[in-house]
């Protein structure tokens, strides 16, 4: 089986294949050489390409969104990154050319706030701007501006290097199209909207019971007990349903269709196996909390309101975090922090060795030794 | 949510275009430049799959592409500087001798262009006539 054979749109293909072509034929007439540049040409075939390639995206992969203001940003930043880095590979001017890569940077940046990383974008731009002043400081030192010059104005096989480029960038474009058609899917998010719904519900329905209303002595008993019974009725299915940790507990309800016949048959990654812990959690957690409450509420004198208050409470942000599994937290310093100290520690270590040993051989290598007899 | 796919295409494009520039660019900031961009790009990938895992592992890689960009640069600009004092000249090609046994040597045939020598200098009209010096001038001629 050919791989265009197995490509579920021909047609699709070859808009991409077109679109490649016509990007490498853009740099080809762009890239400066003494004889046969031409900026026009370039820029149209360039901007063909884009057209091209961006309606070949959107119908291999659907729309970017529902969200207007993210889907424009989304453009804005991509169209920016892929155009500066375009300027940066066209221009003369090495000068010219790092200012455009500073515009490819904070395009990148644009994206990784997207991507709901914003500490990689404040690191990004105080390390990359530091970095592109420097580079610009050496541009302004080293290179004189005085006329064309070996460097700037030639390049070395403008063709096959625009070839080769985008001969790359088409492969990995074919097999995106590739595997987002076939039967080779990603794997799925870890809970599903149904049951991140029923988890918000549960959350929602356990909120009268951590009121203090509730536990006025001063109401009587028989009303808050049928309350308690019937939260109970929809609180305790709901969970054991959507966990589905012990089908035996309770009949009628079987495993199929819960976060762990889903996840623990097809996921063995560690992502998975947390969510199942804490759904296994959530689901013991849960019926200590009901009993106290109902200690509580029949018999005063011996049940404690507050700790019973503040067990429906734990069991309230439980539900809610394993309902908010799968999302990425909204501390996302601190948590990258622990990730990158409890996860990856000697990675880190290593990585400030690699940046020791990079100072030391820099002042090595641009150490201008005195001229000794 | 924008689906992963997306970020995926536009890290690719990077990707690719950084690689044009490192193969045919010949200035060695530009190319260390467009290194930069390709890195650029596989980090984009690494965000989009954190944030498609719903787990912060890709974004504590990507720091650690920054950390190896900054080292990266440091070297890098240091053996420009080197190379500068050597050669006067920040063309790669200079350093061809390095290059493989038996492979022939890469020539220029097309001349540069000849430089543009920019706007003559403005000149004056002349006004009136250079006055005849004078005694009390004596010293000006």
């Amino acid at each position: 089986m050919t791989p265009f054979a197995a490509a579920p749109d021909p047609s699709a293909a070859g808009q991409l294949a077109l679109g490649v072509v016509l990007a490498a034929a853009g740099f080809v007439l762009l890239l400066p050489k003494p004889r046969g540049r031409s900026v026009a040409g370039g820029t149209a075939a360039l901007l063909v390409a884009a057209v091209v390639l961006g309606l070949w995206s959107h119908r291999s992969f659907g729309d970017p969104g529902a969200d207007w203001v993210e889907k424009g940003l989304f453009i804005l930043f991509s169209t920016g990154a892929v155009g500066f880095g375009a300027v940066l590979v066209a221009q003369r001017n090495p000068a010219r050319g790092a200012i455009a890569f500073a515009f490819v940077v904070l395009s990148t940046c644009g994206l990784f706030l997207l991507l709901a990383a914003p500490f990689l974008m404040a690191a990004t731009v105080i390390i990359y701007a530091g970095a592109i002043i420097v580079t610009f400081l050496f541009v302004l030192m080293l290179s004189q501006a005085a006329g064309p010059s070996d460097e700037n104005d030639r390049t070395r096989e403008p063709l096959l290097g625009s070839l080769a480029g985008f001969a790359f960038a088409g492969l990995v474009l074919f097999a995106l199209q590739h595997n987002h058609a076939g039967a080779a899917p990603l794997p799925a998010a870890t809970l599903t909207a149904d049951e991140k719904a029923k988890l918000a519900d549960v959350a929602a329905r356990l909120e009268p019971l951590a009121a203090d209303d509730f536990y006025r002595p001063d109401v009587p008993k028989q009303g808050r007990v049928a309350q308690l019974n019937a939260i109970e009725q929809e609180v305790g299915p709901t969970l054991e349903k959507v966990v589905g940790d012990s089908p035996g507990r309770l009949e009628g309800y079987a495993a199929a269709g819960s976060i762990r016949e889903r996840l623990g048959a097809y996921r063995t990654d560690t992502q998975a196996r947390t969510v199942l812990a804490r759904a296994a959690a959530v689901r013991d957690a849960a019926y200590p909390a009901l009993r106290a409450v109902e200690t509580a509420v029949t018999e005063p004198g011996r049940g404690d309101p507050e700790g019973a208050k503040a067990g429906i409470r734990r069991l309230r942000d439980e539900v809610r975090l394993l309902s908010g599994s799968g999302e990425l937290p909204a501390r996302n310093v601190g948590n990258l922090g622990l990730v990158v100290y409890a996860d990856y520690l000697l990675a880190v270590e290593l990585a400030g060795t690699l940046l020791l040993v990079a100072t030391v051989g820099a002042v090595a290598i641009a150490h201008r030794r005195p001229a000794t007899a | 949510m924008i689906p992963v796919w997306h970020y995926l295409v536009v890290a690719a494009l990077l990707f690719g275009i950084g690689l044009v520039g490192f193969l045919t660019r010949r200035n060695l900031i530009t190319m260390f430049l467009c290194a930069e961009m390709m890195l650029q790009g596989v980090a984009i990938n690494f965000a989009a799959f954190a944030r498609y895992h719903g787990n912060l592992h890709g974004q504590a890689v990507v720091l650690f592409i920054l950390a190896v960009a900054a080292c990266e640069a440091g070297i890098a600009l240091a053996l420009f500087l080197m190379l500068y004092r050597r050669g006067r000249t920040l063309d790669a090609s200079v350093w061809q001798a390095l290059r493989e046994v038996g492979v022939p040597p890469t020539v220029d045939p097309d001349p540069l262009p000849a430089a543009d020598p920019g706007p003559p200098d403005p000149v004056l009209t002349p006004a009136g006539r250079r006055p005849a010096p004078t005694a009390e001038e004596a010293a000006r001629v």
